[in-house]
């Protein structure tokens, strides 16, 4: 028996309404009602009590089931057909349209539904539900019967064509997981109503291939590549996905195998270990002359001597080793952070592939030390321009087309709002950048900072060892098939063999379960040795990981909880299904452990032991399908040297005359994509859950979208942790050291520009890198690596944790079905965070006070190359910033003192447009107008005194600074007005100063020569730029915020 | 003796920590208390005196916000709930948690009994969630709004909308149980105008009371405006502060709630003493 549950929202739902008003953007005029719709084979689904739990009536009503019954049907209670008149919803509609899951797909309303079942069923009959708390938990009685599957009907009244339905349906809906029925009003008639469906994976058990064996002997390169390519082959002869192996992995599996055959789960655990996403071979090879590799040669090597260098003052506790890096926040705790990438899931999924991301790092937060309460959510996009439309295809015939961009960037910002949101972790920081080639692989980019006690049971509260005897308890959600071969999809390009079953969808609440449990409970209770996330390669990696500590482990796969049965023991082990968390737990402990999650509604199974025979051993209902050696498994991969080449890129300098119209020209850079406000983010984004929130994403009075915020994770603290980040994929075009050295400065910049000091500031390193088999696309690799380096030792800032993502390439068709290869810009994204020992010394970047003076810190120099005011003209040019980053510490030093004698009122960090940005984005934030005069900042200027500055302004009254005027022209090193505006060399600070605070503040950069006050916060309405432009400040407004305002 | 606050959590709940935080600022002790621990020992509703139903995203809004939570509620611990109200205690529900006091029925139009849904809270009229300041008047004689005339303090939901019928209304009005209401910044009433009505509300309601004013459900978030820093304008006031030498106050609006509680219990224990 099936019932099919159908609540319909009133006319006045926001839902509906919200969809009426994005058809009329289309030009077309409908009435929308939203049905949610329950389906159940549980015999209670057909009480009247769950249908009530399942609807408000003040707003809902249940749509009633027509008398008619399904033929032969005796019992009474029977609605097992579902069958619906148009009359049963007491409206008129022309379509309808049904949405639902695919089998399989994590359904959280659902899941929600499942446990509104459990409760109405067990509370009937007179059984006080409260003294039955055992049943109360629906893990324990999840079945396949118990299951409720959601789906949504909309009922759509109009003047519209299927074709119109169509294209609604595709808005809405993914069809790698998602069906979609749609029915004109006569079909509905006809059919008596929509279809009752139950999306029930239907896997037969002996279909099951147990430990198939492989003979990888005698097999010639090409077959073992095939085997690499396409994954191994079934019985039946379906290829089970790539494991994306170079052919010298392929050939030591070959080697090490020699004489004995290998199973399947054998050479998938491999398979994931060794992939480019875990192992990060491509870091660790050595390269051309450097044998220790990039990664142990540059990264790892900068932040030893800088904790060398810093001695007792430094902040590092841990660093590389767990799952996200760990600093010093106070004598009591620390803070931890990590930043991941979800780039190939996201393509193909933008919804699912952002909120696994965001809860993925959250649970490497969870995952950290003895386990870290995630505080504050990071996020940040690279995306194609949502405004356009390009036409490629994932297969030849050009039936697969690409999602659209627009799919793609409202997908990835609600797959982070939900995972945020509902996970209750305050999201103020993030950015989006815009870039074409993102267009076939966004990159999406999530992190998560984690506050930890110093000491947890009077130990270390970093410190974790899996012991050999402890039992392997996996707690959390159930696996299943989603997210097969993950992480090795993620270390290879995209392309139309690129799996559906590595899509996932994140349940949150399931999550936030079983982290409040562990961080809130049971981490301060003592009960595990250590714990570790579930991420990429699923318990494949978590254990293996885990029991390089012990020394081995011994997994009973039969043991673990699945969503439906007849998965195969391989897919088990690799699964990446979500939520789910693997713990080292003493035997004394388990069952406490166990039980203590289960009254808090979540599931944990003991799977197994670690051991210290030096083996990873395997059973399946008793019978052994894998042994191995460790060592074999961990470290039994070939080094493979790289070698690179690298020729500078960019175009010879651009001979463009300077704009007649400098208003257009502000404006026009002013809406551009890269720096036009993204505030619909962050009002979707809970950036003031925890209460913590002191710098948010948007500031100042006019609301400008900020890149740096500081938080206060402690509210019986006045400390702060400060973020930001910094990034310029387009730079890499020219040159791809010069995108490193302006990312990592901008992400420095932000952070000290905020009040935080230099020597409290750690960094994170994110490379998003392409075509990573290839010497050019190697040497760009080495280049930025090798600055950063050099940069992060001169600046003294750490660097404590690190990803890479090597492959972003979308390999493809366009529309005439020719092959194209659309390589994402090399990106380096650096991330840095910071401790401010006292909030009130935080400062943000909107002017406060009519009379305030502005000065410039920092050189400008005639570097437009890739910038945004040349890509706007359409060129690329040359002279792309370098960063000099001597010049920039001994600024960043002198600002850190002026700011912690809090002689700064705002400051903005020069980046995407340079100067005009800046000016025009502090005006809007502090809705007041500004009176400015470049011509000070003129080269010839550069060797004045200070006292012909303070000779030269005296703007406080309201006189127009026009005392400084003096003849630049002269010179050739004399910027035009511009390159002046939109330069966007780095190590540049705007500020503004009280007038009282003047003499001090210019004491205080006293013989530092580029200190330039250009200008004041002035009365009146309007940016004022002498001789060059002046603006309207709603004008500013209005395009700041228009771009992307209908999103 | 000071009044006990027991915070209720599990299920994804998830502001109980900021909310304990308020309560203990003002003097008041408490605990965080899972639901299923609640459910086991309902007794604990007999030794305390006030119950927070703090913000989250309780079974991640499925089946509409703060339904599923109420759900459990109503068959796990409706009698001792019924109890607990019946005693002269306060209660608040805040954001997830005025969803969930919402189903529940606890905050109905006076004549209607406790439990019946008579008022909606759903989705905003933009489908979309919101996270920004909002401005508040109140007009209400609830001691947990008791001297506040004016708030600034946040919002953060996707279903914050009351809806119910004209006569819920009237009856709201006319017994003084709407709590606070959406303003402009120049105290002129929001009229439904996005953002200053973040949701659409009917009649901008933003908190309504039970009749007793003792149970307030309110969708705006006191907690999360309670201190300075807090604050949206956080980096303009301080500046000014500095300006003008003046010293930076710890708190801010929706501090005086939790004070309004911690009051509450002092003057009762005076009348008795």
């Amino acid at each position: 028996m099936t019932t099919r549950i159908e609540v319909l929202a009133s006319p006045e739902d926001g839902r509906a309404k919200t969809l009426e008003k994005t058809l009329k953007r289309q030009g077309k005029t409908a009435q929308v009602r939203v049905v949610d719709v329950y389906t159940s084979q549980h015999p209670a689904a057909a009480n009247d009590g769950f249908e009530s739990s399942l609807a408000n009536p003040v707003t809902q009503t249940i749509v009633p089931l027509s008398s008619r019954q399904k033929p032969g049907s005796s019992d009474e209670k029977e609605k097992d057909s579902g069958v619906r008149r148009k009359d049963d919803y007491g409206l008129n509609f022309d379509w309808a349209l049904e949405i639902g899951f695919l089998p399989g797909v994590t359904d959280n309303v659902g899941h929600t539904a499942e446990e509104l079942l459990s409760l109405t069923r067990h509370s009937g009959a007179g059984r006080n539900p409260s003294k039955d708390q055992a049943e109360w938990i629906p893990e324990q009685v999840r079945d396949d019967k118990s299951a409720v599957y959601s789906s949504k009907l909309y009922l759509i009244k109009g003047d519209l064509e299927r074709s119109d339905i169509e294209a609604l349906s595709q808005s809405l809906a993914n069809t790698l997981i998602q069906r979609t029925t749609i029915k004109s009003a006569a079909d509905f008639k006809t059919d008596g109503g929509m279809e009752t469906i139950v999306p029930k994976v239907a896997l037969r058990a002996q279909d099951i291939e147990c430990a198939k064996k492989i003979d990888l002997n005698n097999l010639s390169d090409d077959e073992l590549m095939e085997i690499s390519q396409k994954g191994i082959r079934d019985t039946a002869g379906f290829y089970r996905g790539p494991l994306g192996l170079p052919l010298v992995y392929m050939k030591a599996i070959q080697e090490h195998y020699n004489d004995k055959t290998i199973t399947d789960i054998e050479l998938e655990t491999i398979a994931q270990t060794w992939s480019e996403h875990c192992k990060h071979t491509i870091f660790a090879s050595p390269i051309d002359n450097v044998s220790e590799g990039l990664y142990k040669g540059y990264i790892k090597r900068a932040t030893k001597e800088i904790r060398e260098l810093k001695g007792e003052n430094d902040i590092c506790v841990s660093v590389f080793s767990d799952n996200a890096g760990g600093i010093i926040f106070d004598e009591n705790y620390l803070i931890t952070d990590k930043v991941e990438t979800h780039n190939s899931p996201s393509a193909l999924d933008p919804f699912g592939g952002a909120i696994t991301g965001i809860v993925g790092v959250n649970r490497d937060c969870i995952g950290f030390g003895q386990g870290a309460k995630p505080v504050i959510n990071r996020y940040g996009f690279c995306l194609a321009d949502p405004r356009t439309s390009p036409e490629y295809y994932r297969d030849k015939n050009c039936t697969i087309p690409v999602l659209s961009p627009e799919t793609i960037m409202k997908g990835v910002i609600d797959g982070v709002e939900a995972g945020g949101n509902q996970s209750g972790i305050p999201t103020p920081q993030g950015f989006v950048t815009f870039d074409d080639r993102f267009v076939g692989k966004p990159l999406v980019f999530v992190g998560t900072i984690g506050l930890i006690p110093r000491e947890i049971n009077g130990k270390p509260g970093h410190v974790k060892k899996a012991n050999p005897g402890d039992k392997i308890v996996v707690a959390g959600g159930r696996v299943g098939r989603d997210g097969i071969h993950g992480a090795t999809f993620s270390s290879v390009a995209l392309d139309e063999g690129s799996p559906a079953t590595a899509v996932q969808i994140g349940d949150p609440i399931t999550q936030k379960k079983m982290s409040d449990a562990i961080i809130k409970e049971i981490r301060g209770y003592g009960w595990y040795s250590a714990i570790t996330d579930n991420g990429a390669g699923g318990m494949s990696s978590s254990i293996g990981e885990m029991a390089e500590s012990s020394g081995g482990f011994h997994v009973e796969l039969d043991k673990v909880p699945l969503k439906y049965p007849g998965m195969a023991p391989w897919e088990i082990w690799i699964s990446e299904s979500q939520e789910r968390m693997t713990m080292a737990v003493p035997e004394e402990n388990v069952e406490k452990l166990i039980a203590h999650f289960a009254k808090r509604g979540v599931e944990a199974t003991v799977v197994g032991t670690y051991t210290d025979t030096g083996r990873a051993h395997i059973t399946w209902h008793g019978e052994t399908i894998m042994d191995m050696e460790m060592d074999f498994l961990h470290d039994g991969n070939p080094e493979t040297p790289l070698k690179t080449t690298f020729t500078r890129g960019g175009e010879a300098e651009p001979d463009v005359n300077e704009p007649a119209d400098h208003t257009q020209t502000l404006l026009d850079l002013l809406g551009r994509l890269n720096i036009c406000s993204k505030e619909f983010i962050s009002t979707q984004y809970d950036h003031n859950v925890q209460g913590s929130a002191v710098m948010g994403p948007l500031q100042g009075p006019g609301r400008v979208y900020a890149e740096t915020s500081i938080t206060r994770p402690l509210l019986s603290s006045n400390k702060g942790v400060v973020l930001s980040q910094g990034l310029f994929p387009r730079y890499s075009d020219i040159d791809t050291a010069a995108m490193a050295a302006a990312g990592l400065d901008l992400a420095v910049r932000n952070a000290v520009a905020a009040g935080v000091d230099l020597n409290q500031l750690a960094l994170l390193d994110n490379f998003c890198w392409c075509s990573s088999d290839e010497p050019e696309r190697l040497g760009q690799l080495k280049r930025a690596v090798e600055t950063i380096y050099d940069m992060a030792v001169k600046y003294e800032t750490p660097f404590i944790s690190g990803k890479d993502s090597m492959f972003n390439d979308f390999k493809g068709f366009d529309a005439d079905g020719q092959p194209v290869k659309i390589s994402a810009p090399p990106t380096l994204l650096v991330s840095s965070i910071g401790v401010i020992p006292d909030v009130e010394r935080s400062i943000d970047l909107a002017p406060k006070a009519v009379g305030d003076l502005v000065y410039l810190l920092g050189a400008t120099k005639d570097e437009c190359g890739a910038s945004e005011y040349y890509d706007h003209l359409g060129h690329l040019g040359n002279n792309v910033p370098e960063t000099d980053s001597h010049q920039n510490l001994r600024l960043y030093r002198l600002y850190g003192r002026a700011a912690r004698d809090r002689l700064i009122a705002s400051a903005y960090a020069l980046n995407y447009g340079g100067l005009g940005m800046a000016l025009a984005k502090k005006a809007i934030a502090a809705q007041m107008g500004m009176d400015i005069d470049l011509s000070s900042l003129c080269h010839c200027h550069s060797d004045r005194s200070d006292s012909e500055v303070e000779e030269s302004f005296q703007p406080s009254n309201g006189k127009d600074p026009s005392t400084a005027q003096q003849s630049c022209s002269a010179r050739d090193d004399t910027l035009r007005t511009d390159k002046l505006l939109y330069s966007e060399s780095t190590g540049r600070i705007l500020v503004t100063i009280a007038p009282q605070d003047k003499a001090a503040f210019e004491k205080n950069f006293k013989g530092y020569e580029h200190c330039t006050m250009i200008g004041h916060i002035a009365y009146g309405n309007k940016l004022n730029i002498k001789n060059i432009l002046e603006v309207e400040l709603n004008k500013l407004d209005e395009v700041y915020k228009r771009t992307l305002e209908d999103y | 003796m000071t009044a006990k606050v027991l915070v209720l959590a599990g299920y994804g709940l998830n502001c109980e920590e900021e909310t304990l935080h308020g309560f203990e600022h003002a003097g008041l002790s408490g605990q965080i208390r899972h639901i299923n621990d609640l459910i086991d020992s309902p007794k604990e509703l007999d030794e305390i005196q006030i119950l927070a139903i703090p913000g989250g995203f309780s079974y991640g809004d499925d089946t509409g916000a703060g339904n599923a939570y109420a759900q459990k509620l109503k068959l796990a611990l409706w009698e001792p709930l019924q109890k607990f109200i019946a005693r002269d205690t306060l209660t608040i529900g805040i954001c997830n948690g005025c969803q969930i006091l919402t189903n529940l029925g606890l905050n109905p139009p006076t004549g209607t009994p406790y439990g019946d849904r008579k008022i909606a809270v759903t989705y905003n009229e933009t489908a979309r969630y919101q996270c920004r300041w909002i401005d508040l008047k109140i007009t209400s004689t609830s001691p947990w709004l008791n001297g506040i005339e004016r708030m600034h303090i946040p919002v953060a939901h996707g279903e914050g909308r009351f809806m119910m019928s004209d006569e819920t209304l009237k009856t709201l009005q006319d017994n003084g149980q709407i709590a606070a209401q959406y303003i402009k910044p120049d105290d002129t009433p929001a009229n439904g105008e996005f953002p200053y009505n973040p949701n659409g509300s009917l009649n901008d309601i933003a908190a309504i009371t039970d009749e007793t004013g003792r149970i307030l459900t309110i969708m705006p978030h006191p907690e999360r405006g309670m201190f300075t820093s807090q604050r949206d304008d956080y980096m303009q006031i301080k500046d000014t502060a500095r300006r003008e030498g003046k010293p930076l106050p710890e708190t801010t609006g929706g501090m005086a709630l939790f004070h309004n509680a911690a009051q509450y219990f002092e003057v009762a224990q005076k009348k008795t003493a």
